[in-house]
């Protein structure tokens, strides 16, 4: 090995380590720093959201601060309305269900051991196993945690409220220039892959994101304009949560449509109200299948039922209901990497 | 004191030039100065040794190069067919202002048909797939400028081609 030969090996090194170092050192902040990994989430999705309104303002031929300035306040006014507006019935609603939980559960928990008993008296004869007790408790446990932490996830979200903008207008602003300046880092060596890969990953993921969160504001407003229109109570708090699980492809829309269901059913069966509530979700879900993944389909990266589910799986089980919705978008992205390295690695050499 | 103000004056200096080896370049010459100003925010600007790889042939091409600074040997492996071996084949050496790469900007995941290795102390700037859709996408008169100047080089390279394959075929009998 020559001199120069040398040089180029230690300066490999040397870009790999700091190249590495800054990757390994932004994700260990993300994860320790309380509520930075959910800020920066929210400030990713924003910047998608937001992105193509700040280059069409670029493309008319405003500097890109006051492009990023602009629809940065507009949003910020708009939230501020729909808080103004939104947030003492969404308190109301919550405060309400906290209230009416043990009634709820209580209820529930009958329906429950009577299915339970009703199963176990049809699968026992062959299957001589004991449900019994099993999926009550669990329904339960969940369904009093995810209440009981939501105050905790508002009192947080003061600081989320302040970093996510933030975040948001930096990732606008100079979000480019980091990135670029993180692959400058990169040996030559590897600098096209690295290149290839961020284009290939940043062009699909953008639109994955921005196709969901579009997805899952539209089945919001629909489903809260739904719940309104049969009278059923809590229609905004069941809306949020039904748009939240419809990030979660093939579980989603049949998770977000259960507490609307426990609930009407806990207030003793009435047929009027659960076939309004089955028409409101179906309803949904049918534009949802029909008009909206269509439309948005071809910006959404295709997974595997068996792929979605065993990603849900392990998400749930490293971050709970927070790592079943981001499971999803970890996923396509490694797709997407793993798919490039592939390409790139094993395609013919002429 | 002045070991400072060198330094300052040598950055802007650096960048100016920058500037100026983009503007030069047959791509970028109809560029205003503002746009010429977002394209430098745009590019990468990479240091190579003597002998190291560029980028070799096969691998995915992501975009072209400008030297502004060494030059760069191009070679091409092929496959001797009576052998069946691998025999690499110096095409040409390229110098200061020149560029290279420029199909792969239009190319979807093309490959490379050559090697670019660095025969000297090089400094690309770098004008990639993504840069160009970037500044596509935020000054498109600067990108339909671009990609008209791109199409030019395309099309100059295909007389080339046709008039050699021509050459050729006469050369060795074959009518056209």
């Amino acid at each position: 090995m020559n001199r120069v030969e040398r040089a180029v090996l230690i300066e490999r090194r040397v870009k790999l380590f700091f190249f590495s170092a800054s990757l390994i050192l932004l994700f260990v902040v993300l994860m320790e720093v309380t509520n930075l990994l959910v800020s920066f989430l929210l400030a990713f999705g924003t910047y998608f959201l937001m992105a193509p309104a700040v280059d069409y303002m670029e493309r008319k031929g405003i500097s890109r601060l006051w492009a990023t300035v602009i629809p940065f306040l507009a949003l910020t006014l708009a939230i501020s309305i729909g808080i103004y507006l939104f947030i003492p019935s969404l308190t109301e609603q919550v405060h309400t269900l906290q209230l009416k939980l043990p009634q709820y559960l209580d209820a529930i928990n009958k329906i429950i051991s009577h299915l339970e008993q009703q199963v176990g008296s049809f699968i026992n004869p062959v299957f001589p196993i004991e449900v019994e007790g099993k999926i009550e408790p669990r329904i339960s446990a969940w369904a009093s945690v995810l209440l009981r932490e939501l105050p905790d996830y508002l009192s947080s979200s003061f600081t989320i409220l302040i970093l996510v903008p933030f975040l948001t207008f930096f990732m606008l602003l100079d979000g480019r220039e980091f990135v670029r300046g993180l692959i400058g880092m990169v040996p030559n060596n590897f600098f096209e892959l690295v290149l290839n890969l961020n284009y290939q990953i940043s062009s699909q993921i953008g639109g994955f994101i921005r196709a969901r969160l579009i997805e899952s504001i539209v089945v919001c407003l629909l489903i809260w304009i739904g719940l309104l229109a049969i009278g059923f109570p809590y229609a905004l708090v069941l809306a949020i949560f039904a748009a939240t699980l419809i990030i979660i492809p093939y579980l989603g829309p049949v998770l977000g449509a259960l507490p609307a269901y426990f609930i009407s059913l806990a207030g003793g069966v009435n047929s009027g109200q659960l076939l309004g509530l089955t028409l409101v979700y179906l309803a949904v879900h049918v534009i949802d299948a029909v008009v909206l993944v269509p439309f948005l389909v071809a910006k959404i990266v295709d997974l595997h039922p068996v792929t979605v589910v065993l990603a849900i799986a392990i998400g749930s089980q490293m971050m709970g209901i927070l790592g079943m919705i981001i499971c999803i978008p970890v996923v396509a992205t490694l797709k997407v990497t793993s798919a490039a390295l592939y390409r790139h690695f094993t395609d013919f050499r002429t | 004191m002045n070991y400072i103000w060198d330094n300052i004056f040598r950055d802007s200096h650096k960048e100016k030039s920058i500037r100026q080896k983009i503007k030069a370049n047959f791509l970028f010459q109809d560029l205003s100065h503002t746009e010429l100003r977002l394209l430098e925010k745009i590019v990468n600007v990479r240091n190579y040794r003597p002998g190291e790889n560029i980028f070799r042939q096969g691998d995915v091409g992501v975009g072209m190069y400008i030297i502004t600074k060494g030059t760069v040997n191009i070679y091409v492996e092929e496959i001797v067919p009576e052998t069946g071996e691998p025999k690499t084949a110096h095409v040409t050496q390229l110098k200061e202002a020149d560029f290279f790469g420029d199909l792969a900007l239009v190319e979807e995941n093309g490959r490379r048909n050559a090697s670019a290795v660095a025969h000297s102390e090089c400094i690309l700037i770098g004008f990639f797939k993504s840069d160009l859709m970037e500044i596509t996408g935020r000054n498109p008169t600067a990108g339909v400028k671009i990609l008209l100047r791109l199409g030019e080089v395309l099309g100059q390279r295909l007389r080339e081609t046709t008039a050699k394959i021509a050459e050729l075929k006469e050369q060795n009998g074959v009518t056209l």
